[in-house]
C-alpha cells in the first residue's frame, strides 16, 4: 500500500506519494481525481527517504487546493489549511510551521546558522538554526496580503508573465497591502509598465520577508517563489538565497 | 455569566486589599465579580473597536451587569494601567459607583508563589491565582521543576493555554499578583533564564512592548492576541515547545 502525504495551501496543495512497488498504486485514493497526470510535477521512480532513513520510489502532485479539497483522498499526515478532515484515523496532522522545521532538518545539510524561510499564498513563516539546533520562529498568519496570492493575482490583473519580470532596484513598501496597491496603480498612472510596478511590489515583498525573518545573511527559501526569479533577485539585495522549492514542508511530515 | 440576581461588587486589576475587606463588610450579602474576564456580554460599543480586549470586558461587563453592581472597585495605579483610569471616570461619568484604589507600595512583604511552580495545568495556575484575589483558598500543591516558562496577564482567551504541558511555569504580572506584589516590575521582568518563555500580552495593552523585549533579551517567544488565538499563534506556540 502506498503512504499519502500533504501539503494543503490555500491556493495550491503540494501531495507526495511513497510507495515500495508500482503495484501499490493501483489502489491509490489519488486515482478518484480527474486527470491526474496533468498535476504531476516529478518524475516517477524517484528516491525518497524518511527521517529513520527508509527508503520509498514517490511521485508528486501540485493541484489546485479547490481541486483536491473536493476529491475523496485519505492521507496518512498533512499539514496546511482544509485538510484535517481528509486524514486516517491513524494518520497524524502536524502544523506548518513544525513541517517546516522537521523538512529543513530532513534536506538542509548546514543548519549552522541558517534561516529557512516560507512563503505561501496568504502568509509568511520562518525558522531559524544556530549549531544544528532550532533557535527561533514566528509567523505572520494575520496580515499576508502581501505574498504569493496577490502576485498572482496582480499578474493576471496586468496580463503580466511573473517568469519575465526582471528585478527592480525600487520597491514599493508592502507594509500595508492596499497602500501598496494604490502605489502600483501610481506607478502605472505615471506611464510605468505594469512589468516595472509589479517587480517594484515584489521587491518590497522581498524587503518585509527579509525584516519579518530578523535581517538573516543567508536564507533558504521553500514555496511558491522559489519560481520566481524576481523575487529570488529581489531577496538577493539583501542576504544570500538557496532556493528549496515548493515540498520542504511535507518532508517534514515523514 | 449571566446576569444574576445577586448583588455583586465589581473588580478589576488587583485593587488594595484593605479596600477590598472593607467594601466586603459593608455589602455582605454581595458577590465579588472580576469584569477582567470575558462573560461574553453584549458589545456596548462605549471603547473603539481597536482596543485593549480586557478594558472592552470591562467596560462591556458593567453595562451588562449595571442593575447588580452596587459598587465597583476600580484598579488605577501601575498595578493595572492607565486605560484603568480612565474606564474608572467613564463608569462613574455614566452613574456608576467607583472606589479607585492603587495597590503600588508593598515594603519587603512577599508571598511565596506555589501556584506559579505547580503541577497544575498551566490554565488552572491562572485561574487559581486569580480567584486567590477574591477567595483565599489554601491548596497542597507540588513544585515541579520548570520545563517552559508563561509570561503575562491572564489572557482574554484561556484557550490556547491548554497548548502548554504542566510544567509551565508562570511569570509576569500573574506572578506578581501571586505575590502579592502587582506594580512590582523587578519582579514582572524576572523570568528564569534558559527556560523556553512565551512571553504573551493583548493586543493593544502597554505590556506588549515588556512582552516583546524581555522575548528578545530571553530568547523566548512573543506572541501578541486581541480576542481569540488565531490558528497562526497555536501553532507558533505549539511549535516553540515542540522545538524548544
Amino acid at each position: 500500500m502506498s503512504k499519502l502525504y500533504a501539503d494543503a495551501g490555500t491556493t495550491w496543495s503540494k501531495v507526495l506519494e511513497l510507495y515500495k512497488d508500482e503495484k501499490d498504486l493501483k489502489t491509490s485514493s489519488l486515482l478518484k481525481i480527474d486527470n491526474l497526470s496533468a498535476y504531476s510535477v516529478s518524475e516517477n521512480k524517484k528516491e525518497y527517504s524518511d527521517r529513520q532513513g527508509n527508503t520509498f520510489k514517490g511521485r508528486s502532485f501540485l493541484l489546485p487546493t479547490k481541486i483536491f479539497s473536493s476529491a475523496d483522498v485519505n492521507l496518512d499526515a498533512a499539514t496546511g489549511h482544509m485538510v484535517k478532515q481528509k486524514i486516517n484515523p491513524d494518520g497524524k496532522y502536524q502544523n506548518e510551521i513544525i513541517s517546516l522545521a522537521f523538512g529543513a532538518q530532513k534536506k538542509v545539510k548546514d543548519l549552522e546558522n541558517a534561516t529557512i524561510i516560507d512563503i505561501g499564498s496568504r502568509d509568511l513563516k520562518w525558522v531559524k538554526f544556530e549549531n544544528n539546533k532550532y533557535r527561533d520562529l514566528d509567523w505572520n498568519g494575520n496580515c499576508g496580503s502581501a505574498t504569493g496570492a496577490t502576485v498572482e493575482m496582480l499578474c493576471k490583473f496586468y496580463n503580466v508573465n511573473p517568469q519575465k519580470l526582471t528585478a527592480q532596484q525600487e520597491k514599493i513598501s508592502v507594509t500595508c497591502g492596499v497602500f501598496a496597491m494604490e502605489k502600483i496603480m501610481d506607478n502605472i498612472a505615471s506611464d510605468i509598465s505594469a512589468e516595472i510596478a509589479v517587480a517594484r511590489y515584489i521587491h518590497g515583498i522581498a524587503y518585509n520577508t527579509w525584516v519579518f525573518a530578523k535581517k538573516p545573511e543567508k536564507v533558504y527559501l521553500s514555496g511558491g517563489f522559489c519560481l520566481n526569479s524576481c523575487f529570488i533577485e529581489s531577496l538577493g539585495f539583501y542576504c544570500e538565497v538557496t532556493p528549496l522549492g515548493r515540498f520542504i514542508l511535507i518532508e517534514g511530515l515523514y | 455569566m449571566s446576569a444574576s440576581d445577586k448583588k455583586l461588587i465589581g473588580i478589576w486589576g488587583y485593587p488594595e486589599p484593605s479596600v477590598m475587606e472593607e467594601i466586603r463588610k459593608k455589602y455582605p450579602q454581595n458577590r465579588f465579580i472580576d469584569l477582567d474576564i470575558n462573560y461574553n456580554s453584549p458589545e456596548s460599543g462605549i471603547l473603539p473597536d481597536a482596543y485593549c480586549r480586557i478594558m472592552k470586558n470591562i467596560i462591556d461587563n458593567a453595562a451588562a451587569f449595571q442593575q447588580n453592581l452596587d459598587v465597583i472597585i476600580a484598579s488605577v495605579g501601575r498595578e493595572k494601567c492607565d486605560s484603568g483610569w480612565f474606564a474608572a471616570n467613564i463608569l462613574r461619568d455614566m452613574g456608576f459607583k467607583v472606589i479607585e484604589t492603587r495597590f503600588e507600595e508593598y515594603g519587603d512583604k512577599f508571598r511565596e508563589t506555589p501556584i506559579s511552580k505547580s503541577s497544575l495545568p498551566l490554565k488552572d495556575k491562572i485561574n487559581r491565582i486569580m480567584d486567590n484575589l477574591i477567595e483565599k483558598q489554601d491548596l497542597k500543591l507540588s513544585e515541579v521543576p520548570a520545563e517552559f516558562g508563561f509570561w503575562g496577564v491572564p489572557p482574554n482567551d484561556p484557550d490556547f493555554l491548554d497548548i502548554f504541558p504542566d510544567n509551565t511555569h508562570v511569570y509576569g504580572w500573574t506572578r506578581c499578583v501571586e505575590a502579592g506584589r502587582p506594580a512590582d516590575i523587578e519582579l514582572e521582568m524576572y523570568v528564569d533564564e534558559g527556560i523556553p518563555t512565551v512571553f504573551f500580552a493583548q493586543t493593544f495593552c502597554a505590556k506588549m512592548q515588556l512582552a516583546k523585549y524581555l522575548a528578545q533579551k530571553y530568547n523566548g517567544i512573543y506572541i501578541d492576541v486581541d480576542d481569540t488565538a488565531s490558528n497562526s499563534v497555536k501553532a507558533k506556540i505549539e511549535a516553540f515547545i515542540k522545538l524548544g
